[in-house]
């Protein structure tokens, strides 16, 4: 596991984010590309179903539950390329909480408005976002707040464009780029006017008690053997 | 500055003279008049109310809401109905809308591709023509749309930005297979808490051209009056849209036996307990009456 090099450390503590170019590549990213296009195809009448019957959002697609359709999504969750900086983010305490395998389609505006997940009370938490195609400026590039993450930054409101967001910056970037950030930081999805936008969100907090869920990942208990892999599921401490 | 009701339904028995389509929610016997509102109006102080056309889109079902609206001139204005297999819709619409008083047409669905991912071409959606018209005679459009069709709302607002576009019943999108009728003889529609509608019609606060009705919240929540659990969702369309582009409604009859009219005209107070007397001027009248174009009334 490698740790952030002293400008990462710094770059994360006061701009709240590191940019991962080539974070996923070569063989692992194009096995990748084609798992996450099977299963998005295998999936889509499901959810095109639950869009018709008003339980599911029609401006983006996630893959249900990924983690159980192909070891490689498992994989990513402690990649070499972010988890050691996950684990001394947040003191050897990483916590995996959730995925989100995501297809967002073209659409006059973003299906979300900029926010931030959670208030500074919260655990730590962190999310990455892995590009699984080129993602270009203008289809849905994820956009961030450098430094709204810090304590007493802001305030903050959400602007009826993406573009009126102070300060703001984006990440247009090539399959394979991942984006670590602070989601105490304001971020969003731009508009998405192009193409069909294929990324990967993995959630994290630092270990608390009250996020140890155990039996969300029942079904890949098997996968997880080494203890590093099993402390970050919430199958052991 | 004005109490304005922005949607309710009027309708009279089925016969000759106001023929209709019975349904669950009227049948052929019943009868909702446009003085039992009257009445509610009076009694709550309610000025002028925007009637929705319920029982048919032929011209000739529409023959109850132009009495009402020729009846009350000042009080009324109307949303009419387009036959979903219209042949000239341009001409369906000019006829109602021609007599005065129907500013605008309703629509249920929009049809375009239900999947999000296919190309997207408004020129070919069966809904064009009426949106198109609409631009071109200024009428309004209220949308009730299906689930279904919620992601293709934006094409259309996009596609055209001087039609003023209202989004009935807190911008919800019901699913198929979701409404019933319950126990009080209300539309009820099973809706998850973390509605898909916040990422579809409540992303379309950038567009001015569209607002949104306050209302139906006795369909959609899981409480009894005054419905503490949508609170969020008034708060999140307040901090989005803002009260110029809000409309209080109570979609009458539906709640005369519960909660009452009068409570309905407090919902509002209820869900919203701090916005200012401004916004809630906004909001009880005053979005409507700018947005909708309402007459001024000689007492006014």
């Amino acid at each position: 596991m490698t740790g952030p090099t002293t400008e990462q450390q710094r770059q994360w503590d006061e701009q709240g984010y590191l940019l991962l170019a080539e974070a996923v590549q070569g063989e692992e990213l194009d096995r990748l590309q084609r798992i996450f296009d099977h299963w998005a195809a295998a999936c889509k009448d499901d959810w095109l179903e639950g869009i018709a019957k008003g339980d599911s959002t029609a401006t983006y697609y996630d893959l249900p539950n990924p983690l159980e359709k192909d070891e490689i999504f498992i994989d990513l969750v402690d990649h070499e390329s972010w988890f050691g900086l996950l684990q001394r983010f947040t003191d050897g305490e990483t916590l995996f909480i959730g995925p989100q395998v995501r297809s967002v389609p073209p659409w006059p505006l973003s299906y979300t408005g900029w926010h931030p997940d959670v208030g500074p009370t919260n655990p730590l938490h962190i999310k990455v976002q892995i590009y699984v195609e080129d993602v270009a400026p203008g289809t849905g590039e994820f956009g961030y707040v450098p430094g709204s993450h810090k304590p007493g930054s802001g305030p903050y409101a959400r602007p009826q464009r993406q573009e009126s967001m102070p300060g703001y910056k984006t990440f247009p970037g090539k399959a394979g780029t991942a984006i670590m950030f602070n989601s105490y930081g304001w971020h969003t999805a731009m508009d998405n006017g192009g193409s069909v936008r294929k990324s990967i969100i993995l959630i994290y907090e630092k270990r608390t008690p009250a996020k140890v869920s155990p039996e969300a990942f029942a079904a890949i208990e098997n996968y997880c053997t080494s203890p590093e892999r099993r402390a970050l599921f919430g199958f052991e401490v | 500055m004005a109490r304005i009701d922005a949607h309710l339904h009027v309708f009279a028995k089925q016969s000759k003279e106001f023929p209709r389509e019975e349904s669950a929610l009227a049948p052929a016997d019943r009868e909702e008049t446009a003085e039992k509102f009257l009445a509610h109006m009076e009694q709550h102080a309610i000025d002028q109310a925007m009637l929705v056309q319920i029982g048919g889109a032929e011209i000739t079902e529409h023959a109850y809401l132009r009495h009402c609206i020729d009846a009350y001139p000042d009080r009324f204005l109307g949303i009419g109905l387009v036959p979903g297999d219209c042949a000239e819709p341009e001409a369906h619409m000019d006829a109602l809308a021609g007599e005065g008083g129907i500013v605008g047409f309703r629509l249920g669905s929009l049809g375009g591709p239900r999947d999000p991912f296919a190309p997207i071409d408004v020129r070919e959606f069966a809904s064009y023509r009426i949106w198109q018209h609409a631009a071109e005679r200024d009428y309004v459009l209220w949308l009730y749309v299906q689930a279904a069709d919620a992601h293709l709302i934006a094409h259309l607002v996009d596609a055209f930005p001087q039609v003023r576009v209202v989004l009935n019943h807190l911008g919800m999108c019901p699913g198929q297979g979701k409404f019933t009728v319950d126990e009080w003889g209300r539309p009820k529609i099973d809706t998850p808490a973390y509605s898909p509608a916040f990422h579809t019609t409540w992303r379309l606060t950038r567009y001015e051209n569209v607002a949104v009705l306050l209302s139906g919240q006795y369909a959609f929540s899981k409480e009894a009056f005054p419905y503490r659990d949508l609170a969020g969702w008034h708060e999140r369309l307040l901090r989005d849209f803002g009260s110029r582009r809000l409309m209080w409604a109570t979609d009458a009859p539906w709640i005369y036996e519960e909660p009452g009219y009068g409570k309905y005209t407090r919902v509002i107070d209820e869900l919203l307990p701090s916005i200012s007397e401004r916004e809630r001027a906004d909001i009880i009248g005053g979005t409507a009456g700018w947005f909708l174009r309402f007459p001024q009334r000689a007492d006014d």
